[in-house]
């Protein structure tokens, strides 16, 4: 059990700009008499699972997979705990035990709950006029920690979920009951340092124009701004403006010391501009551990807040190249998308069938994902998640958010829709499992990507274990492994 | 023109003293009273008094200023005083400076000094969020608001592009930091004395600024470090046997910058360290295989490789294979890595040691050692010889 000097000393480890409000100290063992009581008894879900909630789901992740559409769709297996949901008029068939559980850490001041895990497996399909029925019980409660997000304790539940009496999947969900840290406004980038040499290069930026100073002398471009040229001497000099074009020279990944405006760990380029100077930079629409020498990149004007606009550089592709030397796994000699060149964004790895090629250690093609709040929203409702914290951005504020931020049934649906996409119209999902890190906050772009980690020919046909990350400007979003199946024989 | 030909400046004056405070954390006194400690343990070791001293060089980061160290040292008339620009690239340049002052008979005894709590109090590791519209804060300023921050980020995207070159992973760095840690394990003035680490440790620390890990990364400290110079004449009457200035050269490349070297060149070299090699090589006569230690200024593990490269001790990207099979003795004192960082005078210190013959890491006849100062930014480098 944590005394108070101790969850002190952990939150000053987990950031020197927190504060804590004030809880109560339950001892553990008052919480560790819920494990093993039930969570929810005989639950039944609001509805029979039906074509408009499922169109709505689908419509608020983007998935398009056939599998969900036509005359006779089956629910997105990710969309499982959505059955089970209270909606705006509260959940019913949960226990007094679980009410007595969140009663106590209310009142201890852990007030606050997020989502941290969620893992689901899916037995059988849920077709339209399914009706669902559920139990769940409380796994376990743990000892206080302390997070980024503040401290309390993880309380996991394991839910079964029936169709019709008959077992349709499991969901294992943890969630963090937690009294918020105070956060301190996030700071502000680091000003350029402008003076009268290198004015002008910032004018241009204002007028989104990238400009380098040529020598009026010899013609030599040069970077960074100075009153005269290196090459010849001559104080004469104009400007030319930049293609845009460039490819990574070099960089790095900053991880200590944590500065106000960013948040470790994030990558900073030195790109080489198709005019041969060089400029320091960030590259985005990559994840940070993904930013390589050679990567081509683009540039992109971008507003990192009221006062300052930066020249950043979006990596071209949507995805590092391929690594792996051959085309990405496809089906029997059929050509994929990819070959070896940057993968477009969009792409499947499998067009037509089974993928007899599945190869460990093979790249997914990234997929990238621009959160944007009406993304949040939808897919909270599409869900019928109507915490707060996922539409009301005053509320969630006043939680010890910056911001609404996505659910985490919303994340677990991108990350369905990413792995059917890329594994094509038959692929069946049959695990989830994700861990949520960095929250997704409205204007923040999540980056998807995924490894086969193992692949494994069974009678089903041939299951892939495929990791998956996913990435926003503030770091890692979502760790998870799913397990998809392609079946044998081709189409869905 | 010393790029050219030969300079005049060789054999002219020695280091007859050194002293310096403990290395610490939190050295609980201040930046001056640790600058006047070191002054007074470096003449108390060159068997001077505060009466002889008539010149004062040191950094100009520095905080103490000479005339105040003297006031406080007991040091009366000055008739030179100097400081030398560019952070830690100053400190070879510092016992230049007191060379030149001495040899041309400006001053006839010099003490160059830094002194800082470098740790407890304004620690570079911490990193830069703004400069003023000068120059030098706008050479700075174009990596700021990406979030370019540190010594360490400034250094890891030359080592990225070092290691991209020659197609190394980040555990090419391993070596120096096991180097350093080794000769810092039997150094009891060393912060890590009795701490050696292995390359596993190495690869297993956490990263600070990839490529580098922690332990790429040196010792922030507080202390003081002081060095005597006077002339060769006489140091010949003095306590200890002179470590002479066989050589002595400060460098700056092309398109110079300040740690943001970026814009120029390929990144996976020093080409101010070139500069300095070339000079000193030229002056001294003497090739790599005639240096006994290296002294090289080890702020981040991979300037270490690519110094040892552009004095011309390996080929270009095989440093690390240098540095592994040991051959050349480096650092013996532990580095900044390992015994403490005072901006590289420490370094000055150790290569004096090696001379005398009093390093608790004593390279057996070390004859010639060659000392470096800051790398990344304009810089210096100086070669000690045994008297005659």
């Amino acid at each position: 059990m944590s005394s108070d000097s101790t969850v002190r000393g952990a939150a000053s480890d987990a950031g020197r700009d927190m504060a804590y409000n004030a809880v109560r100290d339950i001892p553990y063992d008052d919480l560790k008499a819920f494990e093993g009581r039930a969570a929810a008894e005989a639950g039944i879900g609001k509805d029979l699972v039906n074509v408009p909630m499922i169109r709505h789901w689908c419509e608020a992740m983007g998935d398009t997979h056939p599998a969900y559409a036509g005359a006779d769709p089956i629910a997105p297996p990710t969309m499982m705990q959505a059955w089970t949901m209270g909606g705006l008029s509260g959940h019913e068939g949960r226990s007094d035990a679980y009410d007595e559980l969140f009663g106590l850490l209310d009142g201890a001041g852990y007030t606050s709950v997020v989502a941290t895990d969620c893992e689901q497996e899916y037995v059988r399909a849920l077709r339209p006029g399914d009706e669902i029925s559920f139990d769940a019980v409380i796994e376990s409660v743990s000892e206080r920690k302390t997070t980024k997000l503040g401290t309390g304790h993880f309380v996991t539940t394991r839910m079964d979920i029936r169709a019709g009496g008959e077992l349709a999947g499991t969901h294992r969900f943890r969630i963090l009951k937690y009294a918020p840290a105070r956060r301190k406004p996030k700071g502000k980038r680091p000003r350029p340092v402008i003076n009268r040499d290198n004015a002008g290069f910032w004018e241009g930026v204002a007028a989104h124009r990238l400009l380098i100073q040529r020598c009026g002398g010899c013609g030599e471009l040069r970077f960074p701004w100075l009153p005269g040229c290196n090459a010849c001497g001559s104080p004469e000099w104009d400007t030319i403006e930049a293609s845009g074009e460039g490819t990574v020279y070099s960089y790095v990944v900053m991880h200590h010391p944590p500065f106000p405006a960013f948040d470790p760990p994030y990558a900073v380029g030195l790109i080489e501009l198709a005019e041969g100077v060089r400029i320091v930079s960030n590259v985005i629409g990559v994840p940070y551990d993904k930013v390589r020498v050679g990567l081509p990149v683009r540039l992109e004007f971008q507003r990192v807040d009221e006062e300052l606009e930066l020249p950043l550089f979006r990596a071209l592709g949507g995805g590092p190249p391929f690594t792996s030397g051959g085309e990405p796994f496809g089906s029997g000699g059929e050509p994929s998308v990819g070959g070896g060149e940057p993968c477009a964004g969009g792409g499947a790895l499998v067009e037509g069938g089974p993928g007899g090629a599945l190869r460990v250690g093979e790249e997914l093609p990234a997929l990238e994902i621009p959160i944007t709040r009406i993304l949040i929203v939808a897919g909270a409702i599409a869900s019928r998640d109507y915490q707060d914290v996922h539409h009301d951005a005053e509320l969630a504020k006043a939680k010890g958010s910056p911001d609404i931020f996505m659910n985490i049934l919303t994340t677990n649906g991108l990350i369905g829709r990413y792995i059917t996409d890329r594994f094509g119209p038959t692929a069946v999902l049959r695990t989830v499992a994700i861990r949520l890190g960095a929250p997704n906050y409205p204007g923040d772009t999540m980056v998807l990507s995924g490894t086969v980690e193992a692949v494994d020919n069974g009678p089903d046909g041939v299951t892939a274990m495929v990791k998956v990350v996913g990435t926003n400007g503030i770091g890692k979003h979502v760790t998870g492994t799913v397990a998809v199946t392609l079946p044998p024989g081709g189409t869905a | 023109m010393s790029l050219r030909t030969r300079d005049g400046l060789g054999g002219k004056a020695a280091i007859v003293g050194i002293g310096a405070t403990e290395f610490s954390k939190d050295s609980g006194r201040s930046e001056l009273r640790l600058a006047v400690e070191a002054v007074r343990a470096a003449l108390d070791d060159a068997g001077l008094s505060p009466a002889d001293v008539d010149g004062m060089v040191t950094f100009t980061m520095d905080t103490n200023p000479e005339i105040t160290v003297a006031q406080a040292a007991g040091i009366g008339e000055l008739s030179f005083f100097s400081r030398v620009h560019y952070g830690g690239g100053a400190a070879c340049a510092t016992i230049q400076q007191a060379a030149l002052a001495v040899a041309t008979g400006v001053a006839e005894v010099v003490v160059c000094y830094r002194a800082f709590n470098e740790r407890s109090g304004r620690r570079f590791g911490s990193g830069v969020q703004r400069r003023e519209p000068s120059a030098e804060g706008a050479a700075l300023g174009w990596s700021l608001p990406f979030g370019l921050l540190t010594p360490a980020s400034w250094v890891a995207m030359a080592a990225q592009r070092y290691l991209h070159t020659y197609g190394l992973t980040a555990d090419a760095f391993g070596p120096v930091a096991v180097t350093d840690r080794k000769y810092a394990a039997t150094n009891p003035a060393a912060y890590f004395h009795g701490k050696p680490i292995t390359l596993a440790d190495h690869a297993a620390s956490r990263w600070i600024v990839e490529p580098l890990r922690l332990l790429d990364c040196c010792q922030e400290t507080d202390g003081g470090q002081a060095i005597v110079v006077t002339s060769v004449e006489r140091a010949r009457d003095l306590p200890h046997p002179p470590a002479v200035i066989t050589a002595a050269a400060q460098g700056a490349g092309r398109a110079q910058e300040q740690m943001t070297g970026f814009y120029r060149g390929d990144l996976s070299g020093l080409p101010e360290m070139s500069v300095v090699a070339q000079q000193l090589w030229r002056t001294s006569g003497l090739a790599p295989s005639e240096v006994d230690v290296g002294i090289l200024y080890d702020h981040f593990t991979p300037f270490v490789l690519m110094q040892l490269e552009e004095f011309g001790f390996c080929e270009p990207g095989e440093a690390t294979g240098f540095v592994a099979e040991e051959r050349l003795p480096l650092n013996t004192h532990g580095g900044q890595l390992g015994e403490a960082y005072l901006h590289g005078m420490n370094g000055v210190a150790e290569a004096v040691r090696q001379i005398r013959g009093t390093s608790v890491n004593q390279i057996p006849g070390a004859a010639h050692t060659l000392v470096t100062a800051g790398t990344g930014v304009p810089t210096s480098g100086l070669i000690l010889g045994s008297d005659g």
